[in-house]
């Protein structure tokens, strides 16, 4: 490996990170949204893999361990939370939980 | 022995507990437990008193501790303090009986015998106490206690208001006593009086006149000395008992005992402005106990010219001859409230003494009775109050003419408005359908007056008591005993009773309607009568200077601490609140914004954009 | 340019498009299948990163456990393309969505640009201790699962209770709101 450093890691992540907030933004449809936060969160594993595999450190690779597992706790309440929407509104789309606006 | 000081402490507490958790509607069991009390508290008083003989009886315990500061609670038994116990507890428990006649009829006879209670227990708590700051927590009580009594009826506006004034002035008084306390403190790094006193005498420079005039402002205050004297005669509001009991023979008379406990605190200024204040009080009481009509307001003129004699007597240095005067003005000035409240409860409650007359026709004893209290305090010769008085009055005349030539007047109008209110209230014809219907009143009110009558007659003779009480007295008695100019000062005595019986017998020895005065020297009578427009000074000053300047502070107080700060936190966190809230928009691709805001500032700060 | 850089480009090129891809199809069934190629993806960016064992639990846990959740949740729903519901997508949120995509791309870059704040050393990559467990003092970055299991149960043995718990109350709370559901019909 010489070409690709450590920043290109990094920029990789930033990208996914931001096309994820992208999707998140965008999209209505809330598995949509769902499926974009993962992506969100691989970009920011990628960088704290990056940044451990270059510091020599474990504890980043740690850190992406705990982080699946919040995001598979995560997946499975949020959806629980879509199907019972559903059940509720007949509808995946964010617009139609909007409840509290003012 | 310290179980029987708790006993006698805690009985009377007990005693108003119970009576106010549990009697508050049987009023005959409520009085009777009370008397009880009060009879239990003499005989651990007796017991305690000849237990202790001559002896000094200290005991202590902590009470409060805050880090390394620490409060004691604590008793010294020594001279003063067995003298006070027996004047309390025996006056207290005559008092208790006569209030069962006294009483009898009335509709709230809880609240007054659970008061009276109260009363006794702070009332020796302040005798008992071995600590400033123990004294000061009952002085307090005591006031406390003055308060609740005296607004028995406070179905009357007079009452109602007497007992507010009465607190308002005590409370002057006290927070003079408080400052004096801290300074002690300060000074000392002690309150315990033993400690004090054996620090004194290592150091004597330690005192200084601004500590022992800020306590004494205690006893200016509970005592009713110039310029707190205002509450006293107002304070007559309270049913006659209380009268007797509080605003005569005891509670005022706990600012005189204060003044005894601390005597080695006084430096000579200090002393001789105390002999002043006392003799010229001595003097002013009198001639406005002439211009009263009610017969209680008279005799608490009486109590405030007394008690003006007591603090000449301290002032002159000689505070046990004031103790001495303490006791048997305890005993004739309590006969006298008896004998008046006796008077008052025949005569239904009519208190102005031109209605009286020709009552010694059908009230016999209470007439003799009353005769022998006039006449003790009066100085009239081998009675007790000729003992006490001349002894001041002795001591006076070989140290300070002045104080003299003052109390001296005083003595001379003492016997004036004394035989005066005896001439009008019992000689002659009854002068309303009150008195001339008036019985005398029932055993249970009598025997107490033959009582104190008795000890008002031998009262004097400090020999017939045992050394337990009066050992306190002996080193001054024996001062005065050995001072000079005794026959010339026996003559002044006798002359002074004597021209003052006359000049009452001569105006008002016909009885009458009117006061003879009030036609001879009107210019005199009103002056007597205004009382030096003490009232109406105090009131102006409170209309027109406290007023407008706690209006001024109500307005500050409105606009910056409730305004400003209370108000003006609110609306900024309102204000605040408004803002946030436009953030909360009810959608969830709204929030994601705040979040990216958020991460999109984190990184902003990572990278080094805020600077390093 | 090597073979590793060769699949670094490939790797890379592969997430993104797949994640571009996804946030802009129409249908969730093809969005979730974007997505698997996406993740695959980055685990293989994991591998290229020598940390084998994320690189195994990416593929097990998004692509296998998470991404079949997605789909088993789609289907049951039956949730068609959102036809007219994509072309409602607000101007305003969109817009606002690209400025604050641009600005993180900015701030990617200095840091890119200028790494010293980020990280120390990032222009080159150390290389690998044999013995990469120092009697646990500080845990060195190592290939092996066995470090990975020494990290995780002696310095980070709270966090992995708190997680466990963490998984133990999404599941009480899935089954509690799948049930409450169905007690209210």
């Amino acid at each position: 490996m010489e070409y690709v450093t450590p920043q290109h890691f990094l920029l990789l992540s930033f990208l996914l990170f931001g096309v994820g907030f992208l999707g998140v933004v965008i999209r209505r449809n809330l598995l949509l949204v769902l499926m974009s936060l993962e992506l969100m969160l691989n970009g920011v594993n990628l960088a704290l893999v990056s940044f451990s595999r270059a510091g020599l450190n474990l504890d980043g690779s740690l850190f992406v361990f705990f982080i699946m597992t919040v995001a598979a706790a995560e997946v499975a309440v949020g959806l629980a939370l879509l199907v019972a929407l559903y059940k509720k509104r007949r509808s995946v789309f964010s617009e139609d939980a909007a409840l509290l606006q003012n | 022995m310290e179980s029987v000081l708790l006993s006698i402490l805690l009985l009377p507490l007990l005693s108003a507990l119970v009576t106010l958790l549990f009697l508050r509607k049987q009023g005959n069991v409520a009085a009777l437990l009370s008397v009880a009390t009060a009879g239990g508290i003499l005989v651990f008083s007796l017991y305690l008193i000849f237990q202790t003989g001559n002896s000094t009886y200290a005991w202590e315990t902590s009470w409060l501790k805050l880090a390394d500061w620490e409060l004691k609670l604590g008793f010294l038994i020594d001279g003063s303090a067995r003298l006070l116990l027996f004047v309390v507890s025996f006056v207290g428990f005559l008092i208790h009986i006569f209030s069962l006649g006294y009483m009898a009829e009335d509709d709230a006879k809880a609240r007054y015998f659970g008061g009276l209670s109260i009363f006794m227990f702070s009332m020796l708590g302040i005798t008992l106490a071995d600590n400033l700051i123990m004294i000061f927590v009952f002085w307090e009580l005591v006031g406390f206690s003055s308060y609740l009594l005296i607004a028995h009826y406070f179905e009357t506006r007079e009452a109602s208001e007497a007992s507010k004034k009465a607190f308002i002035v005590n409370r002057v008084g006290d927070f003079g006593f408080l400052i004096g306390i801290v300074l002690t403190y300060w000074t000392f790094q002690t309150v315990n009086l033993q400690e004090l006193k054996s620090l004194v005498q290592f150091d004597p420079s330690l005192v200084s006149t601004a500590l022992c005039l800020a306590l004494a402002c205690g006893f200016i205050g509970k005592s009713a000395q110039f310029p707190l004297h205002v509450w006293l005669p107002d304070a007559m509001a309270g049913p006659t008992p209380v009268s007797a009991l509080i605003h005569a023979a005891t509670m005022v008379a706990a600012g005189i005992y204060l003044l005894f406990r601390i005597d080695f605190l006084f430096t000579a200024e200090a002393l001789s402005l105390l002999a002043f204040l006392g003799a010229s009080m001595g003097l002013f009481a009198g001639f406005c106990a002439l211009g009263q009509r009610d017969v209680k307001k008279i005799l608490a003129y009486s109590t405030l010219s007394q008690l003006g004699y007591m603090a000449a007597a301290f002032g002159l240095g000689m505070p046990g001859i004031a103790l001495f005067h303490l006791m048997t003005h305890a005993f004739f000035k309590a006969l006298m409230f008896l004998g008046s409240g006796s008077v008052i409860h025949a005569c239904h409650h009519e208190q102005d003494i031109f209605k009286y007359g020709g009552l010694r026709k059908k009230m016999p004893i209470t007439a003799l009775t009353f005769l022998v209290g006039v006449l003790a305090i009066s100085g009239v010769n081998f009675l007790s109050g000729y003992f006490s008085k001349d002894a001041i009055l002795l001591g006076a005349y070989n140290q300070n003419l002045m104080v003299f030539i003052l109390l001296y007047a005083g003595a001379l109008l003492t016997s004036l408005y004394m035989f005066r209110l005896y001439f009008l209230t019992f000689e002659g014809e009854a002068r309303s359908d009150a008195s001339s219907k008036a019985r005398e009143s029932s055993i249970l009110m009598t025997a107490p007056l033959l009582l104190l009558a008795a000890l008002s007659v031998i009262g004097g003779y400090h020999e017939l008591f045992p050394t337990a009480l009066v050992g306190v007295l002996l080193p001054d008695l024996g001062r005065v005993a050995t001072m000079p100019n005794h026959l010339w000062m026996v003559v002044l005595g006798t002359a002074a009773w004597i021209i003052g019986l006359l000049a009452a017998r001569f105006f008002y020895g016909k009885g009458g309607a009117e006061e003879p005065l009030q036609d001879r020297y009107p210019a005199f009578y009103d002056l007597c009568r205004s009382k030096l427009f003490f009232d109406e000074i105090y009131g102006f000053y409170v209309s027109k200077i406290q007023d407008p300047l706690a209006r001024f502070l109500e307005v500050m107080e409105l606009l910056f601490i409730s305004g400003l700060m209370v108000r003006g936190s609110a609306g900024l966190s309102g204000l605040l609140a408004l803002v946030a809230r436009t953030c909360y928009v009810g959608k969830i691709h709204a929030y994601s914004f705040w979040f990216i805001l958020g991460t999109i500032g984190f990184v902003a700060y990572a990278v080094g954009l805020f600077g390093r | 340019m090597n073979f590793v850089d060769l699949l670094f480009l490939i790797f890379a090129t592969l997430a993104l498009g797949g994640g571009v891809l996804m946030i802009f199809s129409r249908h969730p069934v093809s969005a979730a299948m974007f997505m698997i190629v996406s993740m695959v993806s980055v685990a293989g960016l994991f591998v290229l990163l020598e940390a084998f064992f994320l690189a195994i639990l990416q593929v097990l846990v998004y692509a296998g456990a998470v991404m079949v959740l997605f789909l088993f949740i789609i289907m049951l729903l039956d949730v068609g393309p959102d036809a007219g519901k994509t072309s409602r997508v607000k101007f305003i949120s969109g817009l606002a969505g690209v400025v604050c995509f641009g600005i993180l791309m900015v701030l990617c870059l200095i840091a890119v640009v200028d790494a010293s704040p980020v990280c120390g050393s990032c222009s080159s990559w150390p290389a690998l201790s044999e013995n990469s467990l120092v009697n646990g003092q500080s845990l060195l970055f190592s290939t092996s699962v066995k470090s990975f299991g020494f990290g995780l149960f002696s310095k980070y043995m709270l966090p992995i209770q708190v997680a466990g718990f963490l998984l133990l109350a999404a599941m009480v709370g899935v089954i509690i709101l799948s049930k409450r559901v169905a007690l209210d019909r």
